[in-house]
């Protein structure tokens, strides 16, 4: 009896020991935290001409949870592709590259709640466009192929659906009076608009119609990690830095204003 | 991939495509032919003040692609109108006329006809034009000596057997105006290829979608290559075999 009550113990101080050396002890041990980021994906992680180094929101991201640990930063650059497979590979730490939460995801990796949503937005005429319930009655230009479409389809039945072969062509129909809204997701919707000319006719209205929310990958199982990186988000939020990453990308005096309608925390 | 059928909502799409396809086909045929019996009587008028703009026009509408065409009138030209028309022409209009509602055609609907009328009213005008060409002069010049005016000429003599000689390449135009009314889709004008293509991209079923928009031009080309064999045997052309 005593014999087993010590097997049990020392069985239970093994595994605790195992579970202590995780991959949040390996990080401060190595002083080292590995981040995937893209390097093509302006404004989330492009490379900056002028530093040649990558830069954008998430690795902005990135280096909060760098510092708050105390080490130093390491970014892998990576495509859409590699994500899930140098997470499992045990390659980087931390995957930020506009990693969209999925539920066929998670079965692979840990999810931090998300920082960033990107939703399917519409660009109007200024004063013309304010809430979804004016959709139902506009006539609207989709791109052809989209889950942009079908979205709007199911949500606003009555809207008069127009398609184009491209978000330009589409603008272009816009712009002459064709249609009175088009709609994408919101960061394409401002890249597009920062290139036009006429674009102080034109705004974005702070609404989405559908959310994909953006959230830090992690590896499978590693809930100290995630824990770690939850609660680092949650005091971005609280402490005003995470309003600062976000206006250095998408403020009013970016290139790319987008009103931000979604906040760490939200959900 | 074959043994799955299109849910009833899907097929109603295409109908509904098929219907656009139909209706725009037939409506640019009649106007298409009566411009393009215009231009062909410009085309072969003594006067320079007549031929040498018809000769611009089918220069222009024939030696240029359809799309970009469709492109110039759906975005170049919307570009130029006073902005208060435009927005008359993009919001519905429905007349009531008692027994039913007329709906004013979309903006879309109004720039892929305008488009195709006139691409289409160059071709059947050089079609109406050889038609012209395979009349006989020595009958003309008959004509002419037994006292006929021009106009009597032209009415009795020439037209007849012009129309009869220009009937199967008429035809074959007809069938590209259904076909290149596909084109239109490029403008967002729901006919049959872009109710395909979007029953595609919600369902997946590639082969059905495409198989079923296939099948029905296939049924629609071959409904008026019966009809024009049917005009033939009944009216045909001078110099064929009786």
């Amino acid at each position: 009896m005593k014999k087993l009550r010590l097997a049990t113990l020392l069985a239970l101080s093994l595994l605790s020991g195992l579970a202590q050396a995780d991959r949040l002890d390996d990080i401060k041990k190595n002083g080292v935290l590995r981040v995937a980021a893209f390097d093509s994906n302006p404004p989330f992680g492009f490379i900056d001409p002028q530093t040649r180094q990558i830069a954008g929101l998430d690795v902005d991201y990135a280096k909060e949870l760098a510092d708050r640990l105390g080490v130093k930063l390491e970014l892998v650059p990576t495509n859409p592709a590699n994500r899930i497979p140098l997470l499992t590979a045990n390659k980087v730490d931390v995957v930020l590259a506009n990693f969209t939460i999925t539920e066929e995801r998670a079965k692979q990796v840990n999810f931090s709640i998300p920082y960033f949503a990107s939703g399917q937005q519409f660009i109007a005429r200024k004063g013309t466009l304010s809430s979804p319930e004016q959709l139902g009655s506009l006539r609207i230009g989709v791109d052809k192929g989209t889950t942009n479409e079908i979205v709007l389809r199911e949500k606003y039945p009555s809207a008069k659906l127009v398609a184009y072969d491209d978000t330009p062509f589409a603008f272009t129909a816009l712009r002459n009076g064709n249609v009175q809204a088009i709609t994408q997701d919101g960061p394409k919707l401002v890249g597009l608009l920062a290139n036009v000319p006429d674009r102080d006719k034109y705004e974005i209205p702070p609404f989405s119609i559908s959310d994909d929310l953006i959230g830090a990958g992690l590896p499978k199982g590693e809930q100290r990690l995630t824990e770690f990186v939850n609660d680092s988000l949650r005091e971005l939020e609280a402490s005003g830095r995470a309003q600062a990453i976000y206006d250095t990308w998408f403020g009013p005096d970016s290139r790319t204003p987008l009103t931000r309608i979604f906040r760490i925390g939200d959900r | 991939m074959l043994d799955e059928l299109l849910a009833p909502k899907y097929l109603g799409w295409l109908i509904e495509g098929f219907g656009v396809t139909l209706l725009l086909s037939a409506l640019v045929s009649v106007a298409a032919t009566v411009l393009g019996l215009g231009l062909c009587l410009a085309r072969v008028a003594q006067s320079p003040l007549w031929s040498w703009p018809a000769r611009a026009w089918l220069s222009v509408f024939r030696n240029t692609p359809l799309l970009v065409q469709l492109f110039f009138w759906y975005f170049g030209a919307s570009a130029l109108m006073p902005e208060k028309l435009l927005i008359w022409l993009n919001t519905p209009h429905v007349w009531d006329l008692k027994l039913f509602g007329v709906r004013w055609p979309s903006f879309e609907y109004i720039a892929g006809f305008f488009g195709l009328t006139l691409y289409t009213a160059a071709f059947i005008a050089e079609e109406f034009r050889s038609g012209v060409r395979g009349v006989p002069a020595g009958q003309i010049a008959a004509a002419q000596a037994l006292g006929f005016t021009p106009l009597q000429v032209w009415l009795n003599v020439v037209m007849p057997q012009a129309f009869r000689i220009s009937l199967p390449p008429l035809l074959g135009q007809y069938m590209n105006a259904v076909k290149n009314s596909s084109l239109t889709m490029a403008i967002g004008l729901a006919e049959l290829s872009y109710a395909s293509r979007q029953v595609e991209t919600e369902t997946f079923k590639t082969f059905q979608a495409f198989g079923i928009a296939t099948t029905l031009y296939i049924l629609t080309i071959i409904v008026i290559e019966l009809a024009g064999q049917w005009l033939q045997r009944r009216k045909p052309a001078p110099g064929a075999s009786h």
